[in-house]
């Protein structure tokens, strides 16, 4: 009962914001303390800026640096600012505990965002764990980075980042409907996890939906080309093209596909979000379908303003990564304004406040967290059409 | 399967392409220049940029020429001329123009981001041919002729000319080339013009082939080119080019006859069988007579 009515005042507490309130909804749950704790709150943001995964940190410190200038220009957390410690991970798991140890003990953060990449999360998480401080992945897809954990307990950790396991099912039930498939020929880099692991995930649900696979094809990364192994699955006739990889080969194998078979179907994972995909490929990407927890063109009024405040201040379109970081920190600040000691190095009462988030309104749509703090949130099946993104469920 | 044979001839003339530079520099210099995927790279790049200015996809193929040539002379003046100089073991060389690689990389990195970049819409020249029942893409066909030409003007050069005849006594031995009357700087330089400016090339035609250049696409040819003068024979010409085709074919023969999963197991499976009975590589010499 107490939780509905958090989760009202919840609700309620954006919407203020969002028209520009300063929110003073936090009454019932976050008396006077509130008013009295003005010194900036610290949030830790653990980012991939160098190495491997600096095709993702860096829109992702725009995106959490644009959350946090919106929030403060619009009285932060019950009148205290956000201020951002920013650390780079570098890709690498050292990388990720140094800067969470950082974040933990010397920055003394009520909160950590990050790491960019699932296998650094893995061993920076457990930093934060054991000091008891919250983390909210904006970007790990992987299984292992909440509810069940490899390195044990795992409840300070919470996961805005939407996983393959809940999109790719998604993606099967809806292409199944509005296709009528019987039939496809899979096909995944075999020596990459991403690809592999949403290999592994397709499979599940293809089979699932009682949906035939007439040939698995793997591939490599490192193939300059994919004429052979695109040649090779259209010999089989099948009635679509599943390709699980990121966005290089993804190109590859949609152009082939577009010279060879044009109009025949080909359903992606995660690594179809971006619209490199639409630019590099041009009509070879019309009709391309994939699953996502974000799409460019969604027409929310939370969506459209982030959308115009990032193109006004990075002169870029943001993609799925900057969403979902510029989220997280929206679904703190809701959090944050439900606690009345933000800034306690006890963190339990901020860690209770996030366990109760429900519907906060972001770019991604409604979000909330289930028992195994990820995220549940609408999944948009998109179709490139025109060059843009089109949701068809 | 005449489909997969053009297939296998066009992945053939890429790696041939890429390891033609890569190959005349280890045979003239006996350095592996572990900055030419970077310098690959910046030739696609470099067409991006004119490009995006309004220039015609031909001219920025022959801009991408000069641009990576010139590129190449002075990776040579700053990287491995002072360690030349000092005689330094090859080893020292390979280290040096792995920091280049890593300079121009993040270069690329600053002006474009890290991200898949495309050419301007339309820009690229594309059609189809039809040759009977086969459909073949054109700009393909373009770049295997490209590739064809200049392997054939690349060992035209090195075997008749007389910039050739001095590359070739410079591989042989640097000194006596040298009291002969040979100006090694400018032979070097020569060499690594005409390297730089193949490898900006291929980096241009593969650009326009995917049109998805990004700041690593030069890393996935660097394993190929190696096993591609590995196997016919380091610092060989020819050997690089018949290497380059027959690791293409390989792999599309492993894909028509194994499960995919198999197919590099195949592929350089073939490849240690041919090492074993030549080891050398199918061309390779054991004196220093190559180019």
């Amino acid at each position: 009962m107490t939780k509905r009515l958090i989760g009202v005042f919840t609700v309620l507490a954006v919407l203020l914001a969002a028209c520009g309130g300063t929110g003073t909804s936090g009454a019932s749950t976050a008396p006077s303390a509130s008013v009295a704790t003005k010194a900036d709150i610290k949030v830790g943001v653990a980012l991939s800026l160098t190495g491997v995964g600096n095709a993702y940190g860096p829109v992702q410190k725009n995106g959490v640096q644009l959350a946090a200038e919106r929030i403060n220009a619009a009285g932060g957390a019950n009148g205290a600012k956000l201020q951002l410690v920013i650390e780079d991970d570098q890709s690498t798991t050292d990388g990720g505990v140094t800067a969470f140890k950082k974040l933990v003990q010397q920055d003394r953060v009520a909160a950590i965002l990050g790491p960019t990449l699932s296998g650094t999360a893995v061993a920076a998480h457990p930093v934060a764990q054991s000091a008891q401080t919250p983390v909210i992945a904006i970007s790990n897809t992987g299984d292992g980075i909440v509810g069940k954990c490899a390195y044990g307990p795992c409840d300070y950790v919470f996961r805005v980042s939407l996983g393959e396991s809940a999109a790719i099912p998604e993606t099967v039930k809806t292409v199944k409907a509005k296709l009528n498939l019987k039939n496809v020929v899979v096909m995944y880099a075999q020596d990459e996890k991403f690809s592999s692991d949403g290999f592994a995930i397709f499979k599940k649900a293809l089979e699932a939906n009682g949906i035939t696979i007439k040939k698995e094809i793997a591939y490599s990364r490192n193939d300059v080309d994919l004429s052979v192994p695109v040649t090779q699955a259209l010999a089989e006739t099948p009635d679509a093209i599943v390709n699980t990889s990121l966005a290089g080969p993804a190109i590859k194998v949609l152009q082939e596909v577009a010279k060879r078979k044009p109009g025949l179907p080909v359903i992606g994972g995660n690594g179809f979000n971006t619209p490199a995909i639409a630019a590099s490929a041009g009509a070879a990407a019309e009709g391309a379908i994939s699953g996502a927890a974000w799409y460019l063109d969604n027409p929310s009024a939370e969506n459209k303003e982030f959308v115009a405040a990032y193109k006004a201040k990075y002169n870029a379109d943001p993609d799925q990564f900057a969403a979902q970081a510029y989220a997280g920190l929206y679904v703190l600040l809701d959090a944050l304004k439900r606690t009345p000691t933000p800034n306690s190095v006890l963190h339990d009462k901020l860690k209770a406040q996030i366990e109760l988030t429900t519907g906060v309104k972001t770019p991604l749509g409604e979000v909330s967290f289930n028992k195994d703090h990820d995220v549940t949130q609408k999944i948009y099946v998109v179709q490139i059409k025109g060059g843009k993104f089109v949701p068809i469920n | 399967m005449a489909d997969q044979i053009y297939n296998a001839v066009f992945v053939g003339s890429i790696y041939a392409l890429f390891a033609l530079g890569f190959t005349l520099v280890f045979s003239v210099l006996d350095i592996l220049n572990l900055a030419h995927p970077a310098i690959f790279t910046v030739g696609a790049f470099t067409a991006l940029f004119v490009m995006q200015a309004g220039v015609p996809a031909p001219v920025a193929l022959v801009i991408a020429f000069v641009v990576c040539g010139l590129l190449g002379v002075l990776l040579d003046r700053v990287a491995f001329a002072p360690l030349r100089r000092r005689g330094a073991p090859p080893l020292s060389a390979m280290i040096s123009s792995i920091g280049v690689a890593l300079i121009l990389t993040r270069l690329i990195q600053l002006r474009y981001g890290p991200d898949l970049q495309a050419y301007p819409a339309g820009s690229v020249p594309s059609g189809v041919v039809e040759l009977g029942e086969l459909q073949l893409d054109a700009l393909r066909l373009v770049i295997i002729l490209v590739a064809l030409a200049l392997m054939v003007g690349l060992t035209f050069l090195v075997r008749r000319t007389s910039l050739g005849r001095q590359l070739r006594a410079l591989a042989e031995d640097a000194r006596a080339a040298r009291l002969l009357g040979v100006d090694v700087e400018r032979a070097i330089a020569a060499t690594f013009f005409i390297s730089a400016g193949l490898g900006g090339v291929a980096g241009v035609l593969y650009g326009f082939a995917t049109n998805s250049p990004y700041s690593q696409m030069g890393l996935p040819f660097e394993l190929k080119a190696f096993t591609v003068m590995v196997v016919g024979g380091m610092g060989s010409i020819p050997g690089a080019l018949i290497g380059a085709y027959l690791l293409s074919f390989g792999e599309t023969a492993s894909l028509a006859f194994l499960p995919s999963e198999l197919r590099d197991a195949f592929a350089f499976g073939l490849l240690f069988v041919v090492l074993v009975v030549r080891p050398n590589g199918l061309l390779g010499q054991k004196s220093p007579d190559r180019v």
